[in-house]
């Protein structure tokens, strides 16, 4: 079901400029990059087939 | 008084963000000039369709963290890059509304309300204004969505053909059957 507002009071651009972090977006971006990073589970271990190869 | 830029002012700010996309394309770090221009206007567009203020930021930070990540894959193919922010908030705001997280609304201005029901009755009445409300609840929501931003956003049909993803002169047809067929709603049950 739909809402309506009636003459809704818009937050001032100094509001909505507060509420601005872009920290916070590139910390979320790096770590979402990090998440879907394939071999991020597969590092550690390849590097630790590879020491034991060489050892 | 809108601000009115020259073709010339045009061109050398689409260079600048395209230079600007390009770097970012390259680091992330370099988005934030792009981030600071578009974060008001993507705000915005989510606050007037979403009941909850909070809900509007969450939604608008998901907007840019989403365009951070398929930022490498943009291409300047004549769509404007505000046009592929605008898109991505288009999806984002409808999966916050499949996932039940915020309702779907429509934020109008009493004065536009009153415009469009002394245009179509000649009179206006809170009846009326009740009926016009209701009307626009029986729209289908592509429809909707072009009355929305035509009317109580003030797009151009060119803006709106980018962010819908048509034609400018579909964006015009299109728009016009749903007034239509809004017009059809109220007038129904007069």
């Amino acid at each position: 079901m739909i809402k309506i507002i009636l003459d809704r009071k818009e937050p001032s651009e100094a509001e909505v400029r507060a509420h601005q972090d872009f920290n916070q977006i590139l910390a979320a971006h790096l770590y979402q990059q990090k998440v879907n990073n394939p071999w991020r589970y597969w590092y550690y271990l390849s590097i630790t087939c590879v020491m034991l190869m060489l050892v | 008084m809108p601000l009115q830029l020259s073709l010339q002012q045009q061109s050398f700010l689409q260079e600048e963000e395209k230079t600007q996309i390009e770097r970012a394309q390259k680091d992330p770090r370099f988005f934030a000039p792009l981030y600071e221009r578009y974060y008001d206007a993507i705000f915005r567009y989510v606050y007037r369709r979403v009941d909850e203020e909070e809900q509007a930021y969450d939604i608008t930070s998901s907007v840019f963290v989403k365009a951070l990540q398929s930022l490498p894959k943009f291409e300047y193919r004549g769509l404007p890059f505000s046009a592929w922010l605008f898109r991505i908030a288009k999806s984002e705001l409808y999966q916050s509304f499949r996932d039940q997280k915020s309702k779907r609304t429509v934020s109008i201005e009493n004065v536009v309300v009153q415009q469009v029901v002394e245009e179509w009755t000649d009179t206006y009445s809170e009846q009326d204004k009740a009926r016009l409300l209701n009307a626009l609840k029986q729209l289908k929501e592509q429809q909707l969505q072009l009355v929305e931003m035509r009317f109580f956003e003030k797009r151009s049909f060119k803006e709106i053909g980018d962010i819908c993803g048509m034609s400018e002169n579909n964006a015009k047809v299109k728009t016009f059957r749903a007034v239509l067929k809004l017009k059809s709603i109220f007038h129904q049950k007069e």
